[in-house]
């Protein structure tokens, strides 16, 4: 039987990060981006809680519980904004949304 | 006593406050009754101070009006002495005369009231400077005479050159007057007061050596105000001015002022060989300059302008050869015979209907008569002609230049040769106005009305008779002038035959210039014996241009100035200046605009960014230990 290490722990919580970001630089869907957002949130709770098991303290918990009530708030406002973007251009892409341009 | 000499100086100006006050609801006739009572009191006023002036053996009356500065002290001072005594009779007497005349000529104007206003302003002024106590006031004075003769001269600026005229006498007497301030603060700094009296006996004892450079400076500032070479020729354009405002300003009192300065100066100039020899010089150079141009002018009133040059270069020589009391002399005796020629010429203008060009008049002496008379009569005066007043003064300058000896023979007889082509151009002027027969119509001219008659022939009496006052046989002048000028070294009289000598000579000078005009202006005698002048039309051309100094002048003062301030405007100004403050603002405005071209709008871009700069903090973090090991 194999031991699972707290190395492996973080290898997955990286790769899961680098997913969340290369999603988010290359995809233009709203919505994508968002999980992309979630995926990346969610890999460094599991970072938290490797450290936490690897050190037995409890902070790293605590850390994810708030982490997890800041996403949740987030997402109530996060998808209201793309509802109404959908709502005004019948896409959810970001690209139309340039008024910040240089 | 001495609230009566405030009272002379505040006169004129209360007046001038006074009609500017009213001047909405009164008519002609009280601006009139205004102005002239008021020059009449202010007149009494001074013969009466002159009187008792006379009774006190001339010792000065000193009066502080109040006091200025503290530190160093200086008052706002009058003192009446032999001298301002003169120049305050002459201001107010002749304020009087021209006043009285200035109703008539200046009547229906619309600016009536303005013109007694500026005039009134002018004689405070100038009551001012020669009454002063102290340099700062004359200075005070000084400059607000050329004030007031900058507003008369462009007294109607709606005409374009009488506006340009009051501007190019203005800035000229700048010059001048830039030299009298230069001289002001020259004599604060090494006398440490203003005071006339208290200067002068510094420089009497001795203490003082440096005093070239404060005359020069003061030579300068006359020079300006008195119209010598090369500041004079401002002069024959201030007669774009109403010509009574000629009479008095350009021809009788404030172009005078030099003079008078001067002779204020002269216990300090006395001792300045080189301020002397300058004064001397330019003076002579003024006189033979503005005679010769006088000879070919066709305006009426530009050849009394450069005449009255002319006489101002003779009163220069007079103080260059130590005759202050000469200079002061001739002042008084040009101040009567001019103001009457001026105001002869203005009756004449008057009643010409404004034509000016002496070649269109002619004649005109069976339609004027008592002009013509009198305006003869300041002819033959300024001609020199005895017994005329001219002739007192002038031949008391000669031959004092004479008796200095020297190199002063050489300035003789170049003053005599300005005396007779001074006795040739006024010889023309009155031909040419009064006697030449004519083809132009002048049957509608008349006799001008009895209020500019009456001031004629009041100048013309003293015309005749003003020069008595300061004969070989009567030192009237000298007497008055003596406690002002009882430290100064004066150029006497010679005695005995060679003053009848050198009177036989400026007289023979006076007639044959007379003569002279009248053969070639009326009998015509170069064309009857067929002389040919060699260079005639040269010298015409040379003549009625003043030796193109004028022309000279705007070449190098003014267009030369204007090409190199265009030249300085587009190099400096545009380039240099302007350049940088639109390099740097063009600079800012590219690099920013390079820069917000990275601010895509786009969130993707900004992830990676942020990505970016993760790694490079990631980088950082893994990179300093090592590099700091």
């Amino acid at each position: 039987m194999i031991e699972v290490s707290t190395d492996w722990y973080l290898t997955l919580a990286a790769i899961l990060f680098s997913i969340g970001f290369i999603g988010m630089m290359i995809r233009k869907n709203a919505l994508i981006m968002f999980m992309c957002i979630e995926l990346m949130l969610n890999s460094v709770n599991l970072t938290f809680i490797t450290a936490s098991r690897h050190f037995g303290t409890i902070e790293g918990q605590i850390s994810v519980f708030f982490v997890l009530v800041v996403a949740a708030a987030e997402v109530v406002v996060g998808l209201a904004i793309i509802v109404s973007i959908f709502k005004k251009q019948s896409s959810a892409s970001v690209d139309w949304l340039r008024a910040s341009r240089g | 006593m001495e609230i009566l000499l405030l009272a002379i100086v505040l006169l004129p100006l209360l007046t001038a406050l006074g009609i500017k006050l009213v001047d909405k609801f009164i008519n002609e006739t009280l601006i009139n009754f205004l102005t002239i009572n008021s020059a009449l009191l202010s007149f009494t006023i001074a013969s009466g101070m002159f009187v008792l002036l006379t009774m006190e053996k001339f010792e000065p009356i000193h009066f502080t009006f109040f006091t200025w500065l503290t530190s160093p002290e200086i008052l706002f001072e009058f003192t009446l002495d032999g001298l301002s005594g003169i120049m305050m009779v002459l201001v107010t007497g002749l304020s009087v005369v021209i006043q009285i005349f200035s109703t008539s000529y200046m009547s229906q104007d619309e600016h009536y009231s303005k013109y007694f206003i500026y005039f009134n302003v002018f004689v405070f002024s100038m009551l001012l400077l020669v009454m002063s106590g102290n340099f700062l006031v004359m200075f005070f004075g000084w400059e607000l005479v050329g004030l007031s003769s900058y507003l008369l001269i462009s007294f109607w600026s709606k005409k374009q050159s009488a506006a340009k005229a009051g501007n190019k006498a203005f800035i000229l007497n700048r010059i001048g007057d830039f030299g009298f301030l230069v001289g002001l603060m020259l004599v604060l700094s090494i006398f440490g007061t203003f005071n006339y009296e208290k200067v002068f006996d510094e420089v009497l004892a001795g203490n003082e050596q440096s005093l070239d450079l404060i005359v020069i400076c003061f030579i300068v500032g006359a020079f300006g105000k008195s119209a010598q070479f090369p500041l004079f020729s401002w002069l024959p354009d201030a007669m774009e001015g109403p010509t009574p405002a000629s009479a008095l300003i350009h021809a009788a009192t404030m172009v005078t002022a030099g003079v008078f300065m001067l002779v204020r100066i002269s216990p300090i100039l006395q001792f300045s060989e080189i301020g002397k020899l300058i004064v001397i010089t330019t003076g002579l150079l003024t006189a033979l300059i503005a005679a010769f141009s006088a000879i070919n002018q066709d305006d009426i009133k530009k050849v009394l302008a450069y005449s009255t040059i002319s006489q101002l270069g003779f009163m220069f020589i007079a103080i260059g050869s130590g005759a202050y009391v000469a200079a002061i002399f001739h002042l008084v005796t040009h101040a009567f015979f001019k103001a009457l020629l001026f105001l002869g010429a203005g009756a004449v203008i008057h009643e010409m209907h404004h034509e000016q060009n002496i070649h269109k008049m002619g004649n005109l002496k069976t339609r004027m008569p008592v002009t013509a008379a009198m305006m003869g009569i300041g002819t033959l005066a300024i001609s020199g002609i005895p017994p005329l007043a001219g002739f007192w003064s002038k031949d008391e300058i000669l031959a004092s230049t004479f008796a200095n000896g020297g190199i002063y023979y050489g300035f003789w007889a170049l003053s005599l040769l300005a005396a007779f082509m001074t006795a040739f151009y006024m010889g023309r002027h009155w031909l040419l106005i009064f006697h030449k027969e004519t083809q132009n119509d002048v049957t509608q001219v008349s006799e001008a009305p009895k209020t500019m008659l009456r001031p004629l022939i009041l100048l013309g009496l003293f015309s005749i008779f003003i020069g008595f006052i300061n004969t070989p046989f009567f030192h009237g002048v000298e007497k008055v002038l003596h406690e002002t000028l009882h430290s100064v070294d004066i150029t006497h009289l010679p005695e005995g035959i060679s003053l009848i000598i050198l009177a036989v000579i400026s007289i023979g000078a006076g007639f044959t210039g007379l003569l002279l005009a009248y053969l070639i202006y009326i009998v015509d005698i170069l064309s009857y014996f067929k002389v040919k002048v060699p260079l005639k039309k040269e010298l015409k051309l040379l003549s009625a241009n003043t030796l193109y100094l004028n022309k000279l002048g705007d070449l190098i003062f003014v267009r030369g100035l204007k090409l190199a301030s265009r030249k300085i405007a587009v190099v400096v100004d545009g380039l240099m200046i302007d350049g940088l403050v639109n390099k740097t603002s063009s600079i800012f405005y590219n690099s920013s605009k390079r820069v917000s071209k990275s601010q895509t709008g786009l969130v993707r871009s900004y992830v990676v960014y942020f990505g970016l700069f993760m790694l490079l903090l990631i980088g950082l973090f893994i990179a300093t230990p090592w590099m700091l090991n």
